[in-house]
C-alpha cells in the first residue's frame, strides 16, 4: 500500500516539474513565434499590394480572408490564407486578388507534396498560368489551367483549391454575383456538356422545355460511387427544383457535386444537341 | 599512481564518447531510430537538424534520468523517462518553433516524434539510468554525435544524387552540384530511395569494420 503511494507521488512529482517547465518555455517562445508569424504575414501582404495601408481581417469557416485598403482608404483587394488537401497532407497558401476579382499572386506557406515531383506547385512556371484569372473564367485543368503531368494529384488540387478559394472570395467578401442563367431566355432543346471528372470525364444532358429546365441527367461518369451517390441524383433533382443551375453543393460529394454544375453550365453555354438529326453532338 | 588513475579515468570517458560514433552507432550498427532515419534524410540540411534536435534531448535526458536514477523507483521507471524525454523534445520543438521556423517546417512531425525515438529511450534504459552522471552526458554526446553523422551521411549521399544539390531545399543557398542540364534520379529523393541508399550505406560500414576488424 506505501508502495503504491510512493510510486504514484515519484510520477506526480516528475509530471508537476515537468509541466511548470514548459510552461515557462512557452511563455518565452510563445510571443516571439506569434510576433514572427505576423511579420511575415503582413510580408506577404505587403508583397502582393505594395501600396497596403491598411487592412481588415475576416474569417470565414476557418479561413482567413485580408481587405486590403491603400492610403486613401481605397480597397486594394483581398489576400486569402486557405488550405486544401494535397497529395500527402494539407496544402496552405495565400492568395492574392485584386479589386476586379483577378489572382495577382499565390504564396504557398506550408507543404509535404513529394519532393521533385509534387512540389512544382511552388514554381512560378505553374503559378504563373493563374495570374490574371478570375471570378468569371472557369479555372479548371485541361480549359484554361493546366495541370502537371506526373504532378496530377498535387497540382490538381490547388487547381480545385484556388477556383474554390476565388469564388468565395468573389461572393462572400467582394459581392459578386455569379452570371445567372435564365431558363427562359435559353432555346428549347436537349443539350448535353461535360467536365474532367476524378477518373475521366462527366458528362450531363439537360433538357430544357417552354423555358423550364426539366430534367438534368448524368449520362456518363467515372467518380468514386461512395461520393458520386451523395451528389447524385440529389444536385440534379435540385436544380430542375430550384430552376437554378448554381444550386448548393455542399453534399458528402462535394467535388461530384460541383462537377455536374459546372457540366450543366457547359451544357447551356453551348448549342442543343438535336437528338431527331442522329448525327453527332457538338463534340 | 595518480597519473595511472587519472590516464583510466580518462579513457573511460574516450570510450564512451567513440562507442557511440562507431561501434555502437545508432543507425549504421544498432539500426536504431529508423523512422526520422529515412523520413527527413531527403536534404542535408534537414538531416543534420534532425541530428542536432535528436542529439540536444539525448544529451539532456541522459542527464535529468542519471541525476535522478537514485529517486525513482524501478517499477515506474518508463513513464518517468518518457515524461522526461517528452518535456525535452516540447521544448526544442517550440525553441525552433520561434527561431528556427523554416528547419521546424521541414521537419514536421519528426520532432515531435523524437519522443519515441528509440534511440533515445534505449540509452536511458541501458545506460543514463545505471551509470554516473558525467559519464551519462559523454554517451549522450557520443550516440549523438553518431546518430548526426549518419543521418548527414546519408542525407548527403541522397541529396546529391536525388536533387544534383548540396544545402538545398533553400534556393538560396542551394549549390547545384552538376550545372542546370543535370537530371537526378527523383528516386533517392523519395521514401523508397532512402531504403537502398541505407542499405548501401551499411553495406560499405560493414566491409569497412571487417577490414579493420573492429569488434
Amino acid at each position: 500500500m506505501r508502495d503504491i503511494f510512493r510510486l504514484s507521488l515519484t510520477l506526480v512529482v516528475v509530471a508537476i516539474i515537468s509541466a511548470s517547465l514548459l510552461t515557462g518555455v512557452y511563455s518565452v517562445t510563445d510571443p516571439i513565434i506569434r510576433e514572427r508569424q505576423e511579420k511575415d504575414y503582413f510580408q506577404a501582404l505587403e508583397e502582393f499590394f505594395p501600396a497596403i495601408d491598411q487592412f481588415e481581417t475576416r474569417e470565414i469557416e476557418g479561413d482567413r480572408f485580408d481587405l486590403v485598403y491603400d492610403q486613401a482608404g481605397e480597397k486594394l483587394g483581398v489576400m486569402a490564407t486557405v488550405g486544401t488537401q494535397g497529395y500527402d497532407g494539407k496544402i496552405s497558401y495565400n492568395l492574392a486578388v485584386d479589386y476586379d476579382g483577378e489572382i495577382i499572386g499565390i504564396r504557398i506557406i506550408s507543404h509535404s507534396e513529394t519532393p521533385g515531383i509534387g512540389d512544382v506547385i511552388t514554381t512560378d512556371n505553374f503559378q504563373e498560368q493563374f495570374i490574371g484569372k478570375g471570378f468569371d473564367d472557369p479555372i479548371r485543368d485541361g480549359e484554361d489551367v493546366d495541370s502537371i503531368s506526373g504532378a496530377t494529384l498535387s497540382t490538381g488540387a490547388m487547381i480545385d483549391g484556388i477556383r474554390r478559394t476565388i469564388t468565395q472570395i468573389g461572393e462572400d467578401i467582394l459581392g459578386r454575383e455569379r452570371k445567372a442563367f435564365d431558363p427562359t431566355e435559353i432555346v428549347d432543346g436537349i443539350y448535353q456538356g461535360s467536365v474532367e471528372g476524378t477518373h475521366g470525364p462527366l458528362t450531363v444532358e439537360v433538357e430544357i422545355a417552354d423555358g423550364i429546365i426539366k430534367r438534368v441527367d448524368v449520362i456518363e461518369h467515372n467518380e468514386t460511387e461512395a461520393y458520386f451517390v451523395d451528389a447524385y441524383p440529389e444536385i440534379p433533382e435540385k436544380i430542375v427544383e430550384e430552376q437554378e443551375v448554381y444550386v448548393d453543393t455542399q453534399t458528402g460529394g462535394t467535388l461530384s457535386a460541383e462537377r455536374i454544375v459546372a457540366a450543366v453550365e457547359k451544357a447551356l453555354e453551348g448549342a442543343p444537341v438535336d437528338k431527331d438529326d442522329g448525327g453527332e453532338s457538338n463534340e | 599512481m595518480m597519473v595511472v588513475s587519472l590516464m583510466n579515468e580518462s579513457n573511460v570517458y574516450l570510450q564512451d564518447l567513440s562507442r557511440g560514433i562507431i561501434k555502437e552507432n545508432p543507425v549504421f550498427r544498432l539500426l536504431l531510430g529508423m523512422c526520422p532515419v529515412l523520413g527527413v534524410t531527403a536534404f542535408l540540411i534537414n538531416g543534420l537538424g534532425m541530428g542536432i534536435a535528436a542529439t540536444a534531448v539525448l544529451v539532456a535526458s541522459n542527464v535529468v534520468i542519471s541525476a535522478l536514477k537514485n529517486f525513482i523507483p524501478n517499477q515506474v521507471r518508463i513513464p518517468c523517462f518518457i515524461v522526461v524525454i517528452a518535456t525535452f523534445v516540447t521544448i526544442i520543438e517550440m525553441v525552433l518553433q520561434a527561431f528556427q521556423p523554416v528547419l521546424y517546417e521541414a521537419l514536421g512531425v519528426f520532432v515531435p516524434l523524437i519522443v519515441v525515438n528509440c534511440v533515445i529511450l534505449g540509452r536511458a534504459e541501458a545506460f543514463a539510468s545505471r551509470k554516473p552522471l558525467f559519464r551519462s552526458l559523454i554517451d549522450g554526446i557520443g550516440v549523438g554525435i553518431g546518430f548526426t553523422l549518419a543521418l548527414g551521411l546519408l542525407a548527403l549521399v541522397r541529396e546529391v544524387a536525388g536533387q544534383g544539390t548540396i544545402m538545398g531545399p533553400d534556393p538560396d543557398s542551394a549549390i547545384h552540384l552538376f550545372g542546370a542540364g543535370f537530371e537526378p534520379m527523383g528516386l533517392f529523393g523519395q521514401p523508397a530511395g532512402a531504403f537502398i541508399a541505407l542499405g548501401l550505406l551499411l553495406g560499405i560500414v560493414n566491409v569497412l569494420f571487417k577490414r579493420f576488424k573492429i569488434q
